[in-house]
């Protein structure tokens, strides 16, 4: 499946070398697998649940606003009720208390649902190795993205959730109870963007010095 | 006026409270101490204790309004308690006078075989939920509370986590885990029987209703529960839950450094970053005996009054959001994001910098930042006048709030009510005005006060102290005073670099002070200072060791929240949630 966004300014003029009879289907016709559009439409239309633990939550709630804007991902929905949404991000630290009720709105969730760990707390329990804190949500949860940071700023919350459209796009589920195989049939690998990252980030020489704005 | 015919007549007595209580009591006193703060502090045995905290509360002149905490230290390991009664486990009694611009604190001393003390909710009804939370605690039990169960814990959890033994890490204890038996069990702990509470489920003309509201919803900010008694809509009664939100921080504060102790400070109540900071290192900074050169003070004020403007603003969106308003805080967001443009390049992080040192500020202001804090200068106020039309003149909100959670000065006094919310029943009391620390009394500004005490009131208290804030980060741009960012005292961490460069005695305290970390000498202190969101107080104990030996966290939001009931009663639904907003707290500010 093949689709591109264009100005709407921009007239039907073909691409050179074209023929223009061609490029009114191309622009006016969709030919995909029934599966990848379903894929690509859960991909682009994730509903986030309204839940926040703590200090990320904060950070979470920027990246709704209007700097941020996580409209422009396509996840914008956010449900009050987890009947209604397909993604929670654990916003924050997870709590003895509290992991219940976690556990409880998880499982209130619709199938397919993605979890986002956000910040070091819901991570691995980050500087809070302490009594009353979960060390890491994925003790009871299962995890598909990290966002490191304490708290990440916005805009690795909308890294992660770009990470994790990729791999639901990538992902191939059962259309119904009579079509193909049941369960989700490509799991994808998840690598660790740290790996993947590292020589560009390593090759990095200037580093901006702190003591200017 | 109140407040000056009260100082007058203790000036000319000339008896302070302290001598009053040595001429009734006597004997009976056990002992009294001095911590380096200055509070009168008395030691007494609990069979009197009732008698003296009512002469305190009623008979002394100054007269101690508030009950400003209860808490407990759990003496078995200290060294250092010379001319302190023996005691095993001590309760702390922390009363203020407002009148009277003065704190007091009793002591009370208990064995571990006899922990019991009588209850003080007769004398001021805040007392509940510190009573509750110093049992959770410390297992302290106090005689007459009709509801002594777990508050910050879950109601499953085995022993009392402020003990010294009891583990402190996570990974000190069983893994964590959480199977379907185990959920069940949880979950039914948490389950709300109205009959615990002494609650009727119907009276003679109808059946009650009980909604729970909580842990997770849109608009009790955070992990907060309240479980509703209800008739048709109209609230009878209301429980709140908390704990949801406790991560520690007292217990954290007995394992790290005194250095390594601040980024946990900033958590504490997180929209107010920097600012948890500042009443953490005057304390310790207190009791080391450190100085800091001016161009420090005004660093943190000016630090400290962005972080207010930051936090009021996300108030400011959120309460209008909360009473059906859904594009201002979209707007506000954007000024707050600009906002912590500034801040990021002056502190390198946007909400939690942990930027301020034991002794000084982690770094000097870059170069070129009086431009950036002078373009704040030049936005702000004009989006200021854009919300108070877009908000405050908006007629549903003024109906929605108007009228709404109202209480007068004296309520606010007896549940523990400090910041805007007693501010908005007239009563003028800002820290920085009335004790002023680090530096405040060097700056011009005004503190604003309302009549009416209702959820509008407390809103439009906040909106003119970011205009404060703003003058008062005026005078700071225009008048920073040049000097070092850091103080020359040997206790200051980390030391000034330069001089470990000169001699071996110089490097070696650097050494110890960056790998141990400072060692503070014994002493007891608080420190409070005017927060976001009311007054947020550090009461620190060291027994002269590189980590604190009880760190006592008095939030404002702890003593706000309990107040929700009393606020609420006879109220709809609806208006518990425009209550709920203009509370402005942090679950992290009630927990800790």
């Amino acid at each position: 499946m093949s689709w591109e966004l264009q100005p709407a300014d921009e007239a039907s003029s073909p691409k050179p070398g074209g023929s223009s009879f061609d490029e009114f289907i191309r622009r006016n016709l969709m030919m995909a697998k029934l599966e990848d559009m379903v894929a690509w439409g859960r991909k682009n239309s994730i509903w986030p649940f309204n839940f926040g633990l703590s200090c990320c939550y904060v950070e979470m709630a920027t990246a709704f606003t209007a700097r941020h804007d996580i409209a422009r991902f396509g996840a914008e929905v956010i449900r009050a009720t987890p009947r209604q949404a397909d993604m929670i991000v654990i916003a924050g630290t997870v709590f003895r208390k509290m992991a219940p009720v976690v556990k409880l709105l998880y499982d209130q969730l619709l199938e397919p649902k993605w979890v986002i760990s956000m910040g070091s707390c819901a991570n691995s329990g980050g500087m809070y190795d302490i009594y009353s804190v979960v060390q890491g949500v994925d003790k009871f949860l299962p995890v598909d993205v990290y966002v490191s940071g304490c708290p990440p700023r916005p805009e690795a919350l909308l890294q992660g959730l770009i990470l994790l459209q990729e791999s639901i796009g990538r992902e191939r589920r059962p259309l119904s109870w009579l079509i193909n195989d049941q369960g989700i049939i490509q799991k994808q690998e998840r690598p660790v963007q740290r790996k993947i990252r590292q020589a560009e980030r390593i090759a990095a020489t200037e580093l901006r010095s702190p003591d200017d704005v | 006026m109140q407040v000056a015919e009260d100082s007058v007549q203790t000036n000319s007595q000339g008896t302070s409270p302290l001598q009053q209580l040595r001429r009734d009591f006597g004997e009976r006193i056990l002992a009294e101490q001095t911590t380096c703060d200055g509070i009168p502090t008395l030691w007494i045995d609990r069979r009197h204790l009732k008698e003296l905290l009512r002469a305190l509360r009623d008979d002394c002149n100054p007269r101690f309004e508030m009950l400003f905490d209860i808490t407990a230290i759990d003496e078995r390991l200290r060294t250092h308690r010379e001319g302190q009664p023996a005691s095993e486990f001590t309760v702390v009694y922390h009363l203020m006078s407002f009148s009277g611009n003065t704190d007091f604190r009793v002591k009370v001393p208990l064995q571990d075989s006899a922990l019991a003390l009588p209850t003080m909710i007769e004398l001021w009804p805040s007392a509940n939920w510190y009573e509750r939370e110093t049992w959770d605690m410390f297992g302290i039990h106090f005689d007459g509370h009709p509801n002594l169960i777990r508050i910050v814990l879950p109601p499953t959890w085995e022993g009392h986590a402020l003990r010294k033994e009891h583990p402190a890490r996570a990974t000190e204890m069983e893994p964590f885990s959480l199977d379907d038996e185990q959920q069940d069990i949880e979950q039914e702990a948490l389950k709300f029987n109205p009959e615990d509470w002494g609650m009727q489920r119907q009276s003679e003309t109808s059946e009650f209703m009980f909604l729970n509201l909580g842990p997770n919803h849109p608009s009790v900010h955070g992990a907060f529960r309240i479980a509703l008694q209800l008739d048709g809509e109209v609230i009878v009664d209301a429980v709140p839950d908390i704990g949801y939100h406790h991560r520690g921080a007292e217990k954290m504060a007995e394992r790290q450094t005194w250095h390594t102790y601040i980024p946990y400070t900033d958590r504490i109540d997180y929209l107010g970053g920097v600012m948890n900071n500042m009443p953490y290192v005057l304390a310790v900074e207190m009791m080391a005996g450190i100085e800091v050169p001016e161009r420090v003070k005004v660093i943190r004020v000016m630090l400290s009054e962005m972080f207010r403007i930051c936090s009021h603003l996300l108030f400011y969106g959120t309460f209008a959001q909360d009473v059906g308003q859904m594009s201002p805080l979209f707007y506000m967001f954007v000024e707050r994001e600009r906002m912590f443009n500034i801040i990021e390049s002056i502190c390198g992080a946007r909400m939690h910098p942990g930027w301020f040192r034991i002794g000084g500020v982690a770094q000097d202001l870059p170069n070129g930042w009086e431009k950036r804090i002078k373009e704040l200068l030049d936005f702000m106020p004009a989006r200021l006048d854009e919300y108070d039309s877009m908000v405050m003149n908006n007629g549903i909100l003024k109906r929605r709030t108007q009228g709404i959670g109202v209480y007068n000065t004296a309520e606010a006094f007896n549940w523990g009510i400090t910041g805007a919310g007693l501010r908005a029943t007239g009563y003028e009391w800002d820290f920085r005005k009335q004790r002023p620390y680090s530096g405040y009394e060097n700056f011009e500004f005004d503190v604003p006060i309302a009549v009416n005490g209702d959820c509008y009131d407390r809103c439009a208290i906040r909106i003119e102290e970011m205009r404060q804030s703003l003058r008062i980060i005026k005078q700071c741009l225009d008048n920073m005073p040049s000097g070092h960012y850091k103080s020359d005292h040997p206790l200051t961490t980390p030391p000034r670099k330069e001089k470990t460069m000169q001699d071996i005695e110089t490097l070696i305290n650097h050494f110890l002070s960056v790998s141990w970390g400072p060692v503070i000498p014994p002493n007891e202190v608080t420190v409070s200072i005017e927060a976001t969101k009311g007054i947020n107080s550090y009461y620190l104990v060291s027994d002269g060791s590189s980590t604190s030996y009880r760190t006592r966290i008095r939030t404002p939001s702890f003593a706000h929240l309990q107040m929700i009931p009393e606020m609420s009663r006879g109220f709809m639904v609806a208006d518990l949630i425009a209550i709920i907003a203009s509370i402005d707290f942090v679950m992290a500010d009630v927990d800790r």
